[in-house]
């Protein structure tokens, strides 16, 4: 397949054959994961910034650990410790990415549509969103797919619950977005004080009772939970969140015998998972780990030039 | 002197429907014929160009003072002659707030000395727009003031409403209100709807804006006082008004071109271009078509630009950080005649013709109630439209200080091509006389 990508800001242009090669290009991608010595030359010669206006850890290891082992030059450019601190514009600090000779811009951002605006303004360097305010979180969604993909098979078909504060969840709005694209049927649930006002405008089903949703459910994917919600007078209470929509053995006991049970981390144990559905035999949250560095090399390796 | 020859005009009322002239003299209409003819005037033959009663904008936002690096009294008033506008209302949200008599004078004055449309300031309901006590709304309606409003915000404060339309009632000073309940759009960036879902970015619901219509049209019965909405964006907020009028109720409202023209979805589609970051937000297609609805059934009785200039380090970031505010002075004529056109004209020429004459002129104080029509004796004020005209709009020619706008690059179709304020030519696209 000829890639046309250049940019990552959202997966709503990708097409599913398209999804599926990409998956498909992971597995190799994880393959080499797996060699003794971890490094191939595929983008040498390649600078990669990393630049996080917002705080992260594993999404920012995971993008730098798939420049390296490509190969290519990974520079961290974090808000605190660089200009964006000063009250530089985000022109202005494009335009310095441009003036450096960046051949990628992975961006994470307390803002929606600031991936948008960087792959507007840059004429040469690729743009990742390594997530965007409410909005997307486009990587987080091709990880749990695969995740998704190894651990069952061929999605098509399947059914899916995602649990928790929607309305504040960017991972949410791209894995909707990814996993509607595979066929699968997604079923949300969560106070409606944690809903978008419009769930049918995304394509996906909501019941307030998260029993309903799991039932029958072949991926359960809990959503964090901030206790800001609660301070902001969402909800009344961790603890009656934790009851109601948290991933509990009887929850989790409801939905199909081959049931996955994932989280995008970092998690909340007690709050939104219990510590036993966390550690659990259907947890599959350290996989989704693990094929985050594939997906992200993928990622690199497409978009920058490996295949053309 | 200036004789226009070979027009179609509207009056304010009704389209023409041979070509006539018209002479301008000494400031006011002088005489509408056919085969006028007058020693020494400036002659256009305007080849059945459409000729109208200058065109009014009750809301405009000329930064002035306090902020004229993003606009001024002057670059507002040219932007406006260029968009064929010959008065505009200048929202009183300045640094400091107009809410005195003096700084009404001094933007009267500022006014005057640009040279361009006529410029009439509202002043505020409340002192430094604060909500809290009353300004002095008779010094401010003697020194020149058209309207009162907190634009910007609402007057939240129902009693404090209450007090200014009844003080403001014998005052031939209208209240202005910016519709919107504070506690149901704090931090919305878009519409509550489509766009909210899909980017998790909080919304402004409809009921934002009807709560605060339902309130003021409350008030306005109980004090028997005149109130103007302005830039109604919703159809539930339509709705309201529209039952207001017929109960008969002195409740009039105005909508934007904006409104008119682009839904919430843009904002996706341009992937969260700052330009369509606007308040109240872009609503959804069912809005949009509802005030259409309303336009053609007499419920609107102005369009107006809620031209709100900014400069590029508050306009060219990313759509979170951007404020909020659409810059159209200089395209909006042409934004509605396009639409209206494409959308198979939903309503007759005329009516659209009301809403930027003989509708807002109606709302205006007394002295300058007769700028919505071309009888013998109106001022001299008139806009020609080309209805024919297509052209690309281009920032970089404005006179605003504005450089985005979301139809920038746009073909659009149906100009302005000239402007004349009390008989003056303020702006002209058409050859020189002959």
């Amino acid at each position: 397949m000829e890639w046309r990508h250049k940019n990552l800001i959202t997966l709503e242009g990708w097409t599913r054959e398209e999804l599926g090669f990409f998956l498909d290009q992971t597995e190799y991608m994880e393959e080499l994961l797996n060699r003794p010595i971890k490094k191939v030359p595929a983008l040498r010669g390649k600078i990669v910034m990393n630049c996080f206006f917002e705080n992260s850890t594993r999404t920012r290891a995971s993008f730098e650990i798939a420049g390296k082992v490509l190969s290519a030059d990974v520079i961290n450019w974090s808000s605190s410790g660089s200009s964006a601190s000063k009250g530089e514009t985000l022109r202005d600090t494009v335009w310095t990415l441009e003036a450096m000779a960046a051949d990628a811009v992975v961006v994470r951002h307390g803002e929606v549509g600031v991936p948008d605006y960087l792959a507007k303004k840059l004429t040469k360097a690729s743009v990742f969103n390594a997530g965007d305010g409410t909005n997307g979180h486009p990587t987080q969604a091709l990880l749990d797919l695969y995740t998704a993909r190894q651990k069952l098979g061929n999605l098509e078909g399947a059914k899916m619950a995602i649990i928790g504060d929607v309305l504040h969840s960017r991972v949410a709005r791209s894995d909707i977005q990814a996993f509607r694209k595979m066929g699968v049927h997604v079923t949300l649930s969560g106070p409606a004080t944690l809903m978008p006002e419009n769930t049918a405008s995304l394509g996906v089903g909501y019941v307030s009772d998260a029993r309903e949703a799991a039932e029958g459910a072949d991926i359960l994917y809990f959503l964090r939970m901030q206790r800001e919600r609660q301070e902001d007078g969402l909800i009344p209470s961790i603890d009656e969140y934790h009851r109601r929509w948290g991933a509990t053995d009887s929850l989790v006991s409801l939905a199909s015998p081959r049931a996955v049970v994932m989280h995008p981390g970092p998690m909340n144990r007690g709050m939104e998972i219990a510590s036993s559905v966390a550690d659990g035999p259907r947890s599959v949250i350290l996989d989704q780990v693990r094929s985050g560095v594939a997906v992200r090399m993928a990622l690199l390796y497409l978009c920058l030039g490996g295949v053309r | 002197m200036i004789l226009l020859k070979n027009a179609t005009i509207f009056d304010g009322e009704n389209l023409g429907t041979a070509y006539e002239d018209l002479l301008l003299k000494d400031g006011v209409v002088a005489r509408r014929g056919t085969d006028l003819s007058a020693e020494g005037a400036e002659v256009f033959d305007l080849g059945g160009k459409l000729v109208c009663p200058g065109f009014i904008d009750l809301h405009v936002h000329f930064r002035d003072p306090g902020y004229e690096w993003r606009e001024n009294t002057e670059s507002g008033a040219r932007a406006a002659a260029g968009g064929g506008y010959t008065t505009v209302v200048t929202m009183p949200n300045t640094e400091p707030a107009v809410d005195n008599p003096v700084t009404v004078e001094y933007l009267v004055a500022r006014g005057k000395k640009a040279g361009a449309s006529r410029v009439l300031p509202a002043g505020c309901v409340s002192k430094g727009r604060q909500g809290k006590q009353l300004a002095e709304l008779a010094l401010m309606a003697e020194s020149g003031a058209v309207f009162f409003t907190d634009d910007g915000a609402p007057v939240s404060d129902a009693k404090l409403l209450k007090t200014a339309l009844l003080y403001s009632r014998d005052l031939d000073v209208r209240i202005m209100e910016h519709p919107e309940e504070p506690s149901l759009s704090a931090k919305s960036q878009v519409n509550e709807g489509a766009v909210s879902a899909a980017s998790g970015m909080k919304g402004c619901p409809a009921s934002a804006e009807v709560i605060d219509i339902q309130r003021g049209i409350i008030l306005s019965r109980e004090t028997d006082s005149p109130i103007h909405f302005t830039h109604v964006s919703t159809e539930l907020g339509i709705d309201a008004i529209r039952q207001a009028k017929k109960e008969g109720l002195p409740v009039t409202c105005d909508v934007t071109p904006h409104h008119l023209s682009l839904d919430e979805t843009y904002v996706l589609v341009s992937r969260f271009s700052s330009a369509y970051k606007v308040n109240p937000p872009l609503r959804a297609r069912k809005d949009v078509k509802a005030l259409w609805d309303a336009v053609a059934d007499g419920t609107v009785d102005a369009i107006v630009t809620d031209h709100a200039p900014y400069h590029l380090d508050d306009k060219d970031v990313p759509f979170q950080e951007a404020l909020s505010g659409i810059a159209s002075l200089e395209c909006s004529v042409a934004v509605v005649l396009d639409t209206w056109a494409k959308t198979g004209k939903p309503v007759p020429l005329e009516r659209l013709l009301e809403l930027f004459t003989s509708g807002p002129a109606a709302l205006l104080s007394r002295p300058w109630r007769s700028l919505g029509s071309l009888k013998e004796g109106a001022p001299g004020d008139v806009t020609v439209l080309d209805l024919e005209a297509i052209q690309r709009v281009d920032v970089n020619q404005w006179k605003s200080k504005a450089r985005v706008c979301p139809w920038d690059g746009e073909m659009l179709q149906g100009w302005p091509v000239m402007a004349l304020v009390e008989g003056r030519v303020v702006m002209n696209r058409l050859k020189d006389p002959e």
